[in-house]
């Protein structure tokens, strides 16, 4: 199936839904009064650097299963705002004080502590509230509409990523999975999820784009995690120490590269497996199984991509 | 006819905000289950159920019922503005924001678990907000529930609680405001979400349009007379009747509407506000349910601490 996947150009798949997306996002946060707080989510939600993973992966599982793009758009969109707002928090002094961010200083070195806060506080319920204001009606029902928001609000919450970056910050040293499944998995299976609701997905049908999602999440972090330690990039003195502090909390670092190629493998394996039931769907399924390929191998970068 | 007046009863107000505020805090106290990691939780749980006077739920279901919704399909909604306004008090009093020490007569969130916890258990109400909403609101159609959670979305964001605060730092630190400004955050720190609660309650209640946007107005009306009246009883009350330290605005030389109007003008403009907000509720006025709505109203008013 590999040479299936070989033949669907995912690189121009993907360039233009991120187009798409990033005029998108910077149309729902037009400057007004006061500016700075816009200005501040503008920087973080529009981050040249940004890949927006989460949309496509939403946008093509919605598709997969003969879902209206343009019923995923808004979906898409919350859930970049979301991601960013989590994001934001997550690099403040308080928590992994972390001075960049997709190839930019993070918001808070640039906006200030105060504003960051905030940004990120006024990103979460825009995402909600773009879903139910942007949302063609006449092509997802309502109830289908609560669940996409139950399902983020569930993902962001107590016991998906804050509960990760909870446990990343003052957790067990062993909690490296807990940590990865949380901070990566989730948004991978609420982006899939999400998609698939959207569409009117049968629960068998969410549960294996829930599997496939929180694989690919978890993959694409791991994958990281061994480019990272690879890289040969000569990095500022004082920036040392805080990338010593990473490996440490890296899977490469808590279990070696040996053990993070298997884990890798096994959840290429995993998320191609729970596609397994689309094969009905035809050629709509290769966006999502090459999407696991390019998780794994990185078989391209994106022109602009820092 | 005489005798229906005579037996018209009289509204209890204390005795109803006893009974509502402990329906919400025992839904409040069940809303928020202790799960893995218990910090974070344990957090969450720390401010929500610190007390307070549960204006906003209660103002929530009130609206419900006087539209002629039930209390039990109002809760959810009713315990998640409870949650918005406690994450944005945990935001709020953090260092670099305004570095409270005290909240509720306890230390404040970040004094106990850390300015990491604060910040996270701040997010994760905000989230559960809308998770607790959408899972379990009942008696109600979908369409008003996805209505409900777009209304409290645009009450928390650059709409709502953030801008108010946003100005309210830019503003901060001597430089002199105009009464514009001073509207615009009160009407976003205040006037938002306790608009939100009462469109909230109108909306799952089943109101009509026309019945949801006179709410609405209402709630702004209030939302308003509370923070003049929280300016007004900074200048003449002592910190021994207040509970909280008194003349703190003059100290901060924060821009207050007795300092913009005076005293006088300032007594008046609330009477104004309450005025409004009463007239708003003049179609009601036939049933008896607008009577909490009304003494809420006036309880706002004429509050001595």
């Amino acid at each position: 199936t590999s040479s299936v996947s070989a033949n669907f150009d995912l690189k121009t798949y993907w360039s233009t839904l991120r187009e798409e997306i990033n005029q998108k996002l910077d149309e729902a946060i037009p400057v007004k009064y006061p500016a700075q707080i816009y200005e501040s989510m503008r920087y973080s939600v529009l981050a040249e650097g940004a890949k927006r993973a989460p949309p496509v992966m939403c946008v093509a599982a919605c598709e997969l299963l003969g879902g209206n793009r343009l019923a995923a758009f808004p979906t898409a969109c919350a859930l970049e705002m979301v991601h960013a707002a989590s994001l934001i928090h997550d690099d403040l002094p308080c928590m992994d004080d972390d001075p960049s961010r997709r190839g930019q200083p993070s918001n808070h070195t640039v906006f200030g502590m105060d504003m960051a806060i905030l940004a990120g506080d006024a990103l979460f319920p825009l995402g909600f509230r773009h879903i139910v204001s942007h949302t063609p009606t006449n092509l997802v029902p309502e109830t289908q509409l609560l669940r996409v928001i139950n399902e983020i609000a569930r993902a962001v919450g107590s016991t998906g990523m804050a509960a990760g970056q909870f446990v990343d910050l003052e957790g067990p040293a062993n909690a490296i999975d807990f940590i990865h499944a949380k901070k990566y998995g989730e948004m991978g299976e609420c982006s899939a999820v999400c998609g698939g609701l959207l569409a009117g997905a049968n629960d068998d049908e969410i549960q294996r784009l829930r599997r496939y999602g929180r694989a690919v999440g978890i993959l694409y972090q791991v994958v990281d995690d061994m480019l990272e330690v690879n890289s040969s990039k000569p990095k500022p003195v004082d920036a040392e120490k805080l990338v010593e502090e990473k490996k440490e909390k890296s899977y490469v670092g808590a279990y070696g590269i040996e053990k993070a190629l298997k884990v890798a493998e096994g959840l290429r394996a995993e998320a191609k497996n729970a596609l397994e039931g689309f094969e009905k769907y035809g050629e709509k399924v290769l966006p999502l199984y090459s999407f696991v390929d390019y998780a794994a191998d990185r078989s391209f970068s994106f022109a602009d991509q820092v | 006819q005489e005798q229906v007046i005579l037996q018209k009863p009289t509204f209890d107000f204390k005795a109803y905000m006893l009974e509502k505020g402990t329906s919400v805090q025992k839904a409040l106290d069940e809303s928020i289950v202790v799960k893995h990691p218990p910090t974070i939780h344990e957090a969450m749980r720390y401010s929500l159920l610190a007390g307070g006077k549960r204006v906003r739920p209660i103002l929530c279901i009130a609206a419900c019922e006087l539209v002629g919704g039930k209390e039990a399909t109002a809760m959810p909604a009713a315990c998640a503005v409870e949650m918005i306004h406690t994450m944005s008090l945990i935001h709020d009093d953090l260092p670099c924001m305004d570095n409270d020490d005290f909240r509720r007569g306890k230390p404040t969130n970040h004094k106990v678990y850390g300015e990491d916890v604060a910040v996270l258990a701040g997010d994760s109400l905000l989230a559960f907000a809308f998770e607790y909403v959408s899972s379990f609101t009942v008696g109600t159609s979908p369409a008003r529930v996805l209505a409900a959670i777009g209304e409290l979305a645009k009450s928390i964001g650059t709409e709502g609680l953030v801008a108010g605060q946003v100005v309210d730092i830019a503003s901060t630190g001597g430089e002199d405001i105009g009464l514009d400004q001073l509207e615009f955050i009160h009407i976003h720190k205040t006037a938002a979400l306790l608009e939100a609660s009462v469109v909230l309650g109108a909306i799952l209640g089943g109101g009509s349009d026309a019945q949801v946007e006179k709410l609405r107005k209402f709630a702004r009306c209030i939302g308003l007379l509370f923070q003049v009246v929280d300016d007004i009883l900074d200048v003449t009350k002592s910190s021994e009747e207040l509970g909280k330290t008194a003349g703190k605005d003059l100290l901060v030389d924060k821009t207050t509407y007795p300092k913009l109007l005076g005293l006088e003008k300032s007594r008046q403009f609330a009477e104004e506000l309450l005025a409004e907000a009463k007239q708003q509720l003049e179609e009601f006025e036939s049933q008896e349910a607008v009577a909490p709505l009304v003494a809420l109203a006036e309880y706002i008013a004429y509050r001595q601490n």
